[in-house]
């Protein structure tokens, strides 16, 4: 009995302290319950994204060549002034510009005259709208591939109906002519980004109210007036922001070019990306091809910025 | 300012006809009000004046032209839409201005017409500012002030008041009707609020399945509707119906056997004969409470449902022979619900409608007014 007591007090005296631990243990826990939820997200966001940035950036100072054992050590901004006096790299500048505003124009373009005719009443436009969509659903390598061997008089019919239409003299493929293979990859880069241009912009053309239409035509506004000042204002932030995500898509997007000319001929073809894949890949020069992708990251995160703060000054002005 | 004539206008969707034969000659500056309920064919209507729609057949023509084939911005009128449809990249002035500036209009008066529209309808100190940033009834009254700057031959309103709430309803209806009278313009306004209607109309176009049912004054259409569709469609709370047989006393006194058997006088209808079926109408305020359970003036007994209070006045809901019957009152009731009391017709003000026809059979002593069926 006596012992029961004795147990009944201990407990009694430690109850306190228990109480107060279990506050400051609940407050604390508090604290870290929302880590604890977001943790899943943070530490893949760490370990896929900005580990291998940080690793990447570091490359670019370092001298990293896969199959020189000797390499590893730290060269500081080597490869940068190597970069500067490097032609191919300089040509490849001027060819990413090309091929990315080249290819823009055109997508952007045809893709709103593609939305504006979409969004006009016809039969089947339902079962067009979807078929529009194909050029994007068609893996990349397949699309280079096919577009490749369009461009071959041997096998494909786009030489052939160049002369027909007289733009050739005898039917040649221009993949291999250094003054013209950029139009390959860029004719083929048009076909496949259409549809993202048509789709969203279309989308874009639906949400338009039609009364708006109504009381313009009551007022006097001809169809031209109407797309001016309804149609384009209405467009112009899906365009800003479609325009920019294309933009560094586009300049980042090696794939046709490395399956219709490998960079080639001559690195007429040759853009940055390609180029990175060229120095990391074929040539296994880490080190350089981090650096390029250093260079790369600023100039499109520069541009980014530029038009984000942009279209800030556009959105200010409207309110 | 201009007439409108609307002669056997048809609009059909391929082979549904939505439009049967309209036949309207609205007055130089009159206010029209085309009341129905939805689907009846009121906007459709509208918007073949305003040409937004093609006309199938039949002709429309303002100021004495026929726009069958004109295009809207050619006939010289404007709209107010239901959603306002404001240009929100533009400013309020700029929105008011868009019509003038497209015509080329110079500029000194195009801002003469600007100020003194806003001024009119209050607008002066949001002539910069975005649709945006307006609330509801501003916007309306931008959308009004767009089409008052054009000076046109007629105003077109589509339901312009069913996106505000119920006071500033109230309160844009007097300032409509307030802005016609200083203008004096040519107004069709569509709606399918009979308040509206009755209050803000020269003369009311009662549309229903794309056929007019009766165009009047709003209190002949309420003292005398056409038929049984009218007579529901006007008036809140609503008439009142109860089905019987005409019935004709050898001293020429006339009254309706209602189905429980009670008998209700009314004025000897014209072209009713004798068990012919018909169908009693009577407006709730032309029912009264008897004052002694003998039921004076005919008092038939009636069981309670319901009292409203609506303040001003009770609205007290019975139950006569199976139908609901709903009773205005100014004075304030207090009748335990499911106690019988008696109820009396004002035999001058009831209607005597045909119940197949639906057509109303005016009493014989009425003169025979314009009527459109």
């Amino acid at each position: 009995m006596d012992g029961g007591k004795s147990v009944t007090t201990a407990m009694q005296a430690g109850k306190l302290p228990v109480e107060r631990r279990g506050v400051i243990s609940r407050r604390l826990s508090g604290i870290l319950e929302p880590y604890l939820y977001v943790s899943p997200a943070l530490i893949l966001i760490i370990a896929v994204m900005l580990m291998p940035l940080v690793l990447g950036l570091s490359y670019a100072f370092r001298d990293i060549r896969i199959l020189n054992p000797f390499s590893g050590g730290f060269v500081g901004t080597a490869h940068f002034q190597t970069l500067i006096t490097d032609d191919a790299f300089l040509g490849a500048l001027v060819n990413t510009a090309w091929w990315t505003f080249g290819s823009l124009l055109f997508q952007f373009t045809l893709g709103l005259i593609l939305a504006l005719l979409l969004n006009r009443d016809f039969l089947g436009r339902r079962l067009v709208q979807a078929l529009v969509f194909l050029p994007w659903a068609v893996p990349t390598f397949l699309s280079g591939l096919n577009w490749a061997w369009m461009f071959n008089p041997v096998v494909g019919p786009l030489p052939h109906w160049f002369t027909a239409l007289g733009l050739m003299e005898t039917p040649f493929n221009i993949l291999s002519d250094p003054d013209l293979a950029m139009w390959g990859p860029i004719v083929a880069n048009i076909w496949f980004g259409i549809p993202f241009f048509a789709i969203t912009l279309l989308a874009a053309l639906q949400s338009i109210p039609k009364e708006l239409y109504e009381a313009a035509s009551i007022d006097g506004a001809t169809t031209r007036q109407q797309f001016i000042s309804i149609t384009l204002p209405f467009l112009a932030p899906t365009i800003a922001i479609t325009l920019m995500l294309r933009t560094i898509w586009i300049a980042n997007f090696a794939d046709l070019i490395v399956v219709m000319t490998n960079g080639g001929p001559a690195d007429s073809t040759q853009i940055v990306a390609s180029y990175i894949f060229t120095q990391a890949f074929r040539r296994l020069d880490f080190g350089y091809a981090s650096a390029i992708a250093a260079v790369l990251l600023v100039l499109l995160l520069a541009y980014a910025l530029g038009v984000i703060a942009l279209r800030r000054a556009m959105t200010h002005a409207d309110s | 300012m201009a007439s409108i004539e609307i002669s056997n206008a048809v609009k059909s969707y391929g082979a549904v006809d939505v439009l049967h034969g309209i036949d309207l000659d609205i007055q130089d500056g009159e206010f029209i009000v085309l009341v129905g309920p939805s689907g009846c064919g009121k906007s459709t209507l509208l918007r073949m004046i305003a040409g937004l729609e093609d006309i199938t057949s039949g002709a429309i023509s303002i100021g004495g032209t026929v726009v069958n084939e004109l295009q809207p911005k050619d006939r010289d009128i404007a709209m107010v839409f239901q959603s306002y449809a404001l240009y929100p990249h533009m400013s309020v002035a700029e929105n008011m201005s868009y019509a003038l500036t497209l015509r080329k209009t110079a500029r000194e008066k195009i801002t003469d017409a600007i100020t003194n529209v806003a001024e009119i309808l209050g607008l002066t100190a949001l002539l910069e500012r975005r649709p945006k940033a307006l609330s509801g009834g501003q916007r309306q009254r931008v959308a009004m002030g767009r089409a008052i700057v054009r000076k046109p031959q007629a105003f077109l309103f589509d339901e312009p008041l069913s996106n505000l709430d119920a006071r500033l309803r109230e309160q844009m209806r007097t300032e409509i009707r307030k802005l016609h009278r200083r203008l004096g313009a040519t107004s069709v306004y569509v709606t399918h609020d009979q308040i509206e209607a009755m209050t803000m109309a020269d003369r009311i176009v009662a549309m229903h399945d794309g056929i007019i049912q009766q165009v009047g004054s709003p209190v002949e259409i309420y003292d005398r509707p056409a038929n049984i569709f009218v007579a529901s469609f006007i008036g809140s709370p609503a008439m009142n119906f109860l089905k019987g047989a005409y019935e004709v006393a050898q001293n020429g006194t006339a009254g309706i056997r209602l189905t429980d058997g009670s008998f209700v006088p009314v004025l000897p209808a014209r072209g009713a004969t004798a068990n012919q079926a018909v169908t009693l109408g009577a407006r709730p305020e032309h029912i009264a409470i008897a004052a002694d359970e003998n039921g004076e003036n005919g008092g038939i007994p009636a069981r309670v449902e319901l009292i409203e209070p609506m303040g001003l006045s009770t609205l007290v809901h019975v139950s006569l022979a199976g139908n609901p019957v709903k009773i205005f009152t100014l004075d304030r009731p207090d009748f335990a619900v499911d106690s019988f009391i008696h109820i009396a017709f004002d035999m001058e003000k009831i209607h005597v409608f045909d119940t197949e026809t639906e057509l109303r059979l005016p009493p014989e002593n009425e003169p025979h007014g314009p009527q459109t069926a």
